[in-house]
């Protein structure tokens, strides 16, 4: 993620590529407690404000960013295994049928 | 089974209920099914039991709660009734404490070329295999959070722990699946080769 910063303050603040090269340098929060809420904030368990600063450092930080990265991309790999049923209408009918069964009325 | 249903509003109106509040989260209780059962088969008997189950207790259901983590929680429970599981109490240690542990992970996956492991390659059959070695502690929080799409507020309600032991589970669940991943992936070979990346005189592993 690039963002355009003027030399003169990349520099003051050790920013290569418009990124933050010194995380110690990020805006608000250190690198460690950022990793210690890294999951947190990736599943959007922060309050609003925790979020936006956690957003704020890890789109600046060198060292940050590349973590987020990382765990955003496994976490995609992960949900995409939701598993979807190859006849949902049958399984519908047999769980009606059998509800039926029991004394669920017709609709 | 009992068949003598205490009725909320005379057999019509709490068929009616059902079918407006149970029975639309049928989609979502198969998928949460077929999480927990690999066969599509064994899912199938427990959407059946779950929803058969959720038709007798429908007289102690709240109307307007969420009937969704309810459902969540006969089926979690029906399965786990099915398989008569083994101990599921774990150690949990700190949850920031694992999440800091995932630094090191990471920093293991950029030194052995899989930074972009999990975005360059399709592991679906790593992450099912990965998910189903767990233990079932660290399973059902994976299951329920990153497959289910469910807070770690109602996880904690459905597995009747508290948040913080949701947490710690779930990153240390996190944290064995990408080790069992990159171990995979040093396996089979789909560590980046040192040769294209310019470096002469060293084999790909």
């Amino acid at each position: 993620m690039k963002r355009f910063v003027p030399r003169w303050l990349a520099r003051v603040f050790s920013m290569k590529d418009g990124m933050w090269d010194d995380a110690m340098a990020a805006p608000m929060l250190d690198c460690e407690s950022v990793m210690r809420q890294l999951w947190d904030y990736v599943d959007a368990e922060l309050t609003p404000e925790r979020m936006k600063d956690i957003r704020m450092h890890v789109e600046m930080c060198k060292r940050c960013y590349p973590q987020y990265e990382f765990e955003r991309a496994f976490l995609d790999a992960v949900s995409a295994r939701r598993r979807t049923h190859s006849d949902p209408e049958r399984l519908r009918a047999s769980v009606l049928a059998a509800l039926q069964s029991k004394g669920l009325s017709e609709a | 089974m009992h068949n003598d249903v205490p009725a909320r509003e005379g057999t019509g109106g709490r068929d009616h209920e059902f079918r407006v509040e149970a029975l639309r989260w049928l989609p979502e209780v198969t998928r949460f099914a077929l999480s927990l059962e690999r066969d599509e088969a064994d899912a199938d008997d427990l959407v059946q039991e779950t929803f058969l189950k959720a038709y007798e207790a429908w007289h102690t259901y709240t109307p307007g709660t969420e009937c969704r983590g309810w459902l969540f929680t006969i089926c979690r429970n029906a399965c786990y009734k099915r398989r008569k599981r083994e101990e599921r109490h774990v150690r949990c240690d700190d949850p920031e404490l694992e999440a800091l542990a995932a630094v090191a992970v990471h920093a293991a996956a950029q030194q052995g070329g899989l930074a972009d492991l999990f975005s360059r390659f399709d592991l679906s059959d790593a992450i099912d295999a990965a998910i189903a070695a767990l233990p079932e502690a660290f399973r059902e929080v994976v299951i329920l959070v990153d497959v289910n799409d469910q807070s770690y507020d109602s996880a904690a309600a459905l597995l009747d722990v508290p948040i913080g032991t949701v947490r710690s589970r779930l990153f240390r669940a996190r944290r064995l699946l990408q080790e069992a991943l990159i171990t995979h992936a040093r396996d089979a070979g789909l560590v980046r080769s040192p040769r294209k990346a310019g470096i002469p005189g060293q084999e790909p592993r």
